[in-house]
């Protein structure tokens, strides 16, 4: 399979030859050691329970064997493909917008260079994240509403936009729903995406600023031949990475939706949920362990398939 | 490496598997005591229902004399008793005073109190008695994890107790399964009432409240199109507000009962005792009218549909609107201080239910339940369910607390220098500040004592009168809710179901949908075919 | 020459984007920052609190409660920040050693765990049985590793020039001391960001609270905030602050240690690293 083939440049190495690299490395592995254990007690151990998903489990009586019936379940439930399709969207959606609006604005705000000005604007710009879902999902609430309250229906009536009588019902709406999940999502969390670009941009070594200022490269050319690519790498990273949480999606999608605009609005886990909330039964633990095995097999999938990409834009490298 | 982690894989499984089969049989009862664990840090040593190693394996029909007492009894309780902030300690050692039962508490923070009983039952730690809703109580029921107390509770002076009061026995009845108790319940569930504004009616000039549909729309209309906050300006106002347009719990219709009055959207007992789905009733349908007509009239608040609570109280003190279905007893006077902290009247009106309404819905109350783990649980209901409702000192213990602590007869000024300033003589009975809420006054211990279930005599001036006024007018309007059996087909469907039919609710009242459009669409999506399975499968039972 | 004459107004465009910018992030924390001032409960929004008062933030301040469950905040944000970050660089650390066998197993060992999970009731029993549960160990070390922190630390490693750990190993440099004496220091930024990410997630935590501390004295002070923020169960406010009031006064507190630690952190960000001055 491919994942040998970047295995194998390292040649055939005698039994004895490698005995001697591990001996090289032996300080590395001990120093691995501390992030082995924890990994094993607190992911590994743990992960056994996943089992538990072809089985029937509340947690009282013994787990009973029932093979793939929670998968079948699952896959048949009405509307389990469209929060499935939902998810993806909405979630590869927010972060690829999110990404891109923190790249813009790490970029322009490396170029401020009034130095408070600079700190000033940046902790304004990550607030938002230290606010809770629900908050945030109450404020935008009021601040889209359609009515006197809302400032954008408001602003908008004003610069003739729209009409008084004709406001929109951004969250209520599902033509509107999304755009306007995407728009908070933008606002609470690109800034503190930029906290990981800022840090990357402080590691560019100052020299080559230095070389290409007397090249006589103007603000543009620097932008574009030292600081973009420094940021690349990082920029993959942050998305590969996030990829695996693709299928998370919960909360923030949880406190915004309505029953009106579930149609576009609900994903996997919102839709588990109320699917187990209105079921009137004890959790199965079979069942909601189920669910997680399937989210992961596709965050898997998702990150090998971009990790496969990675490697052929960096030279063999992946993400890990 | 693959043969290795499947073997540890196998041997995870096996360990969990046999911990709950540990707790899932008797004959693992006395191990799960006896068995070192983790909360020998309390005072008295584990074991202590040692004592009455055979009555676990004879749990009915012994009289009730020969009872033993129980020496220690383990507890598991949310945040409704008294936490550790709020002096739970003080609280507990008041009960071992009480009773010389000793006591270990096991309280999970509220929001993931269903989470942690779901983990402590999966492990070996089980407790002797647990605080369950009415979810968790017919599901771990009909798993066998709870004691069947019906004989024991038949036997027993509580029954006598529940008997002489109005309405408490019906309480009891609607925690019965097939007619077998598994849990007590405390107090009444509890409900919504309808609080009006007086001030309000006084400025559109109405002079007595509404009685029927037809008066509520009256007032709808004058709330919404006359000035009743009297600002000078007509229309600025609607009339009534809910966080949605359909509860996302049992019983469903408890925030918009004026609209929705006799329909119900789930699943119900219709005259003859066959299950029906009301959403398909016409009277679903013509409550769908009324809501769809009082929406586009304005007289609900627009943003109904995103509306959280907190939303609607502020919306509330801040004279938005004037109807406000809420819940009764103590937030009747919350309402009422949170208004006048406004530099508005205080002054509401609880509704009695509209004739078309009829009565208001008594939520489902949780249950006080005994596990299938708990060695001596004859002892535990007599020591601990009964006397929780004695009628006397530990009854009181659970509805006041502490003196001193919760509540005080001392002479003392309490929130000195702020405008709520109270000063009290000595011997005068009141209430204390919260521990965790110091601007707020407790309350209630465990039992509100305006819902109780067994009558005790109340210290003076315990409850505020437009509280016991809401409280009072809700317990003489209502009707209990019923609990609804699951079965597979609910399981599988009712999510769903539910969801779509919530959809349809609410794009009808905004007016996206006709009624018709929204019937034709149950059709096509599928939910008159759930809800028929459903509807076969509670009928199959 | 030409670009010179546009970096005025590149700069002039640039601030007024971040201007309205910040306008625009402010606006809907500026209705909580005024109602926590308000004494008056108010629906909309508005732009000066209209019964200017106090009493939400003394009423969380006073609160005697909250003492206690700060005192574990500091200690568990510390604590855990600084054992995360050393998971995390060590981690990270070996992972650049691309030459050494294993580290593609160690690579995906890691990365397995970020994808897949037991789900709560295994980790429960995994935690009790070690009788990690109702301590603040088990708030302290579970969240300690962070695959998705660690790679991006990697990441930050990665760029250190190869030279320079050749050069510390022909000097007798132990993988241990190199990583002391060059690694840590050329990595100020990204210690400095990461390590606010892990304060924020320690700091923020209540999930690991709720599930496996069941014991409210070892509660912390965003479980204690919490509680009032979400409350709906106020019943009876009486004295000066009402239920809104306290509310977004908790939700400025929670957001509070973040305004001030921010600026602080930010002079690792500002000035990039001359790696020619760490070569000398």
């Amino acid at each position: 399979m491919k994942k040998t083939k970047t295995a194998v440049p390292k040649q055939k190495i005698s039994g004895a030859k490698l005995w001697a690299k591990i001996y090289k490395y032996r300080g590395f592995y001990l120093m691995f050691l501390p992030v082995f254990v924890f990994a094993i007690i607190f992911s590994y151990l743990p992960m056994l329970g996943i089992v538990l998903g072809f089985t029937d489990y509340n947690g009282i009586k013994d787990p009973t064997f029932v093979g793939f019936k929670h998968f079948e379940r699952m896959f048949k439930m009405a509307n389990f493909w469209s929060a499935f399709a939902n998810t993806i969207v909405i979630s590869l959606v927010k972060l690829i917008l999110t990404t891109l609006f923190a790249v813009i604005v790490s970029l322009l705000l490396n170029e401020i260079v009034n130095l408070h000005f600079k700190k000033v604007v940046q902790t304004i710009i990550y607030l938002p994240h230290f606010m809770s879902w629900v908050v945030t999902a109450s404020i935008f609430s009021l601040i889209l509403a359609p009515t006197n309250h809302g400032l954008v229906n408001t602003f908008l009536v004003n610069i003739g936009v729209l009409d008084a009588n004709n406001m929109i019902y951004f969250l209520g709406s599902e033509k509107w729903w999304r755009f306007a999940y995407y728009i908070i999502n933008i606002w609470k969390e690109t800034g503190w995406q930029t906290v990981i670009f800022m840090a990357t941009l402080a590691g560019i070594n100052t020299e080559l600023y230095e070389a290409a200022a007397i090249d006589g490269a103007g603000r543009w050319n620097k932008m574009r031949f030292i600081t973009f690519p420094a940021l690349a790498n990082t920029i993959l990273t942050v998305f590969i990475l996030n990829l695996a949480k693709v299928m998370n999606l919960f909360e923030s999608a949880f406190v915004l939706q309505n029953d009106a605009v579930l149609g576009t609005a609900n994903v996997l886990e919102t839709y588990i949920y109320y699917q187990t909330f209105n079921s009137g039964a004890i959790p199965n633990y079979g069942y909601t362990t189920a669910i997680g095995l399937f989210k992961s097999l596709v965050g898997c999938v998702l990150v090998l398939v971009c990790n496969q990409w990675s490697k052929k834009v960096r030279e063999g490298r992946g993400i890990v | 490496m693959k043969k290795a982690s499947k073997f540890v894989a196998s041997l995870l499984a096996g360990s969990m598997v046999l911990s709950m089969a540990a707790c899932g049989n008797e004959g693992g009862n006395q191990e799960s005591s006896s068995t070192p664990q983790q909360s020998t840090t309390e005072s008295t040593p584990s074991g202590g229902g040692d004592t009455t190693p055979t009555e676990s394996n004879q749990p009915e029909s012994e009289p009730a004399a020969e009872v033993a007492k129980p020496d220690k009894i383990k507890i598991m309780i949310d945040g409704t008793v008294p936490t550790q902030e709020n002096y739970g300690d003080d609280f507990w050692k008041k009960y071992t005073e009480l009773t010389g039962i000793e006591v270990e508490i096991i309280q999970p923070d509220h929001d993931a109190y269903y989470d942690v009983v779901g983990q402590t039952f999966a492990g070996r730690d089980w407790p002797d008695v647990i605080i369950l809703s009415s979810t968790y109580y017919t599901g771990y029921a009909s798993e066998g994890a709870l004691w069947d107390m019906t004989d024991a509770y038949a036997n027993s002076d509580l029954k006598a107790r529940h008997d002489a009061k109005a309405g408490s026995d019906t309480v009891v009845d609607s925690l019965r399964i097939n007619g077998s108790l598994y849990g007590m319940p405390a107090t009444h569930g509890n409900g919504c009432v309808t609080y009006v504004k007086q001030s309000w009616l006084d400025n559109c000039g109405i002079a007595s409240v509404p009685t029927n549909y037809e008066e509520y729309v009256a007032m709808m209309d004058a709330f919404t199109n006359g000035d009743p906050d009297g600002d000078g300006v007509d229309g600025n106002t609607f009339a009534v507000a809910a966080a949605g347009f359909i509860g996302n719990e049992a019983p469903f219709t408890n925030y918009l009962p004026e609209f929705y009055q006799d329909a119900y959207p789930s699943f119900m007992q219709d005259a003859n005792g066959n299950w029906i789905d009301g959403f398909e009733t016409d009277a679903m349908k013509a409550a769908l009218g009324r809501l769809a007509d009082a929406y586009a009239n304005g007289y609900i608040d627009p943003t109904t549909l995103t509306n959280g609570t907190g939303d609607c109280r502020n919306k509330f003190y801040d004279d938005e609107f004037g109807v406000f279905t809420y819940w009764a007893g103590t937030w009747g006077n919350n309402l009422k201080n949170n208004l006048e902290a406004n530099g508005l009247s205080g002054e509401l009106v609880a509704l009695p239910p509209i004739a078309e309404v009829g009565a208001y819905i008594d939520r489902i109350t949780p249950a006080w339940s005994i596990t299938s783990a708990c060695e001596n649980p004859e002892g535990v209901f007599k020591y601990f369910i009964e006397a929780m409702q004695d009628g006397g000192d530990v009854q009181y213990l659970f509805t006041y607390g502490v003196e001193g602590k919760h509540w005080s007869q001392a002479a003392e000024t309490l929130w000195e220098g702020t405008d709520k300033e109270k000063t009290y003589e000595e011997g005068q009975w009141h209430f204390l500040p919260n521990a965790e809420k110091p601007e707020t006054a407790y309350t209630k211990a465990h039992i509100d004592p305006m819902l109780a279930l067994v009558d005790l005599e109340a210290p003076e001036n315990s409850v505020t009168d437009v509280a016991l006024d809401a409280q009072e007018l809700f317990n003489a309007n209502c009707k209990s809710a019923f609990i609804v059996p699951s079965t597979d087909e609910m399981s599988m469907y009712n999510g769903d179901l539910t969801t779509l039919k919530n959809e349809l609710i609410a794009k009808v009242t905004m007016g996206e949908m006709t009624i018709d459009e929204a019937y034709a669409k149950y059709e096509a999506d599928g939910g008159a075919e759930w809800s028929k399975t459903i509807v076969d499968s509670l009928n199959a039972q | 020459m030409k670009t010179k004459k546009k970096f005025p107004v590149f700069r002039i465009v640039n601030g007024l984007i971040f201007i309205i910018l910040a306008l625009i992030i402010i606006i809907p924390m500026w209705k909580i920052l005024v109602d926590s001032f308000d004494l008056k409960t108010a629906y909309g929004m508005k732009l000066w609190p209209e019964n200017f008062g106090l009493a939400g933030y003394v009423s969380v301040f006073r609160n005697p409660t909250l003492f206690r469950p700060l005192v574990i905040s500091f200690i568990t944000t510390i604590l855990g920040t600084i054992l995360a970050l050393t998971l995390s660089t060590l981690g990270a650390y070996v992972l650049i050693q691309w030459e050494m066998p294993g580290r593609t197993f160690f690579a995906n060992f890691l990365l397995f765990t970020m994808i897949f999970n037991g789900g709560m009731i295994p980790t429960y029993l995994v935690l009790s049985s070690m009788h990690l549960t109702n301590t603040l160990l088990v708030v302290i070390l579970f969240p300690a590793l962070n695959v998705y922190n660690l790679v991006l630390m990697r990441n930050f490693f990665e760029g250190i020039p190869q030279s320079l750990f050749e050069s510390a190993t022909l000097d007798g440099c132990s993988p241990m001391q190199t990583f002391i004496r060059i690694v840590l220091p050329m990595s100020k930024a990204a210690l400095a960001s990461i390590g606010l990410m892990y304060a924020v997630t320690y700091w923020n935590d209540y999930t690991h609270y709720k599930l496996y501390i069941t014991d409210s004295k070892w509660y912390n002070f965003q479980m204690k905030l919490r509680s009032v923020i979400m409350g709906s169960d106020l019943p009876q406010s009486t004295g000066g602050a009402t239920e809104n009031t306290v509310k977004n006064a908790a939700i400025i507190v929670v957001i509070i240690p973040f305004m001030l630690l921010y600026p602080f952190l930010q002079k690792y960000f500002v000035k990039g690293v001359n790696i020619g001055a760490v070569k000398e």
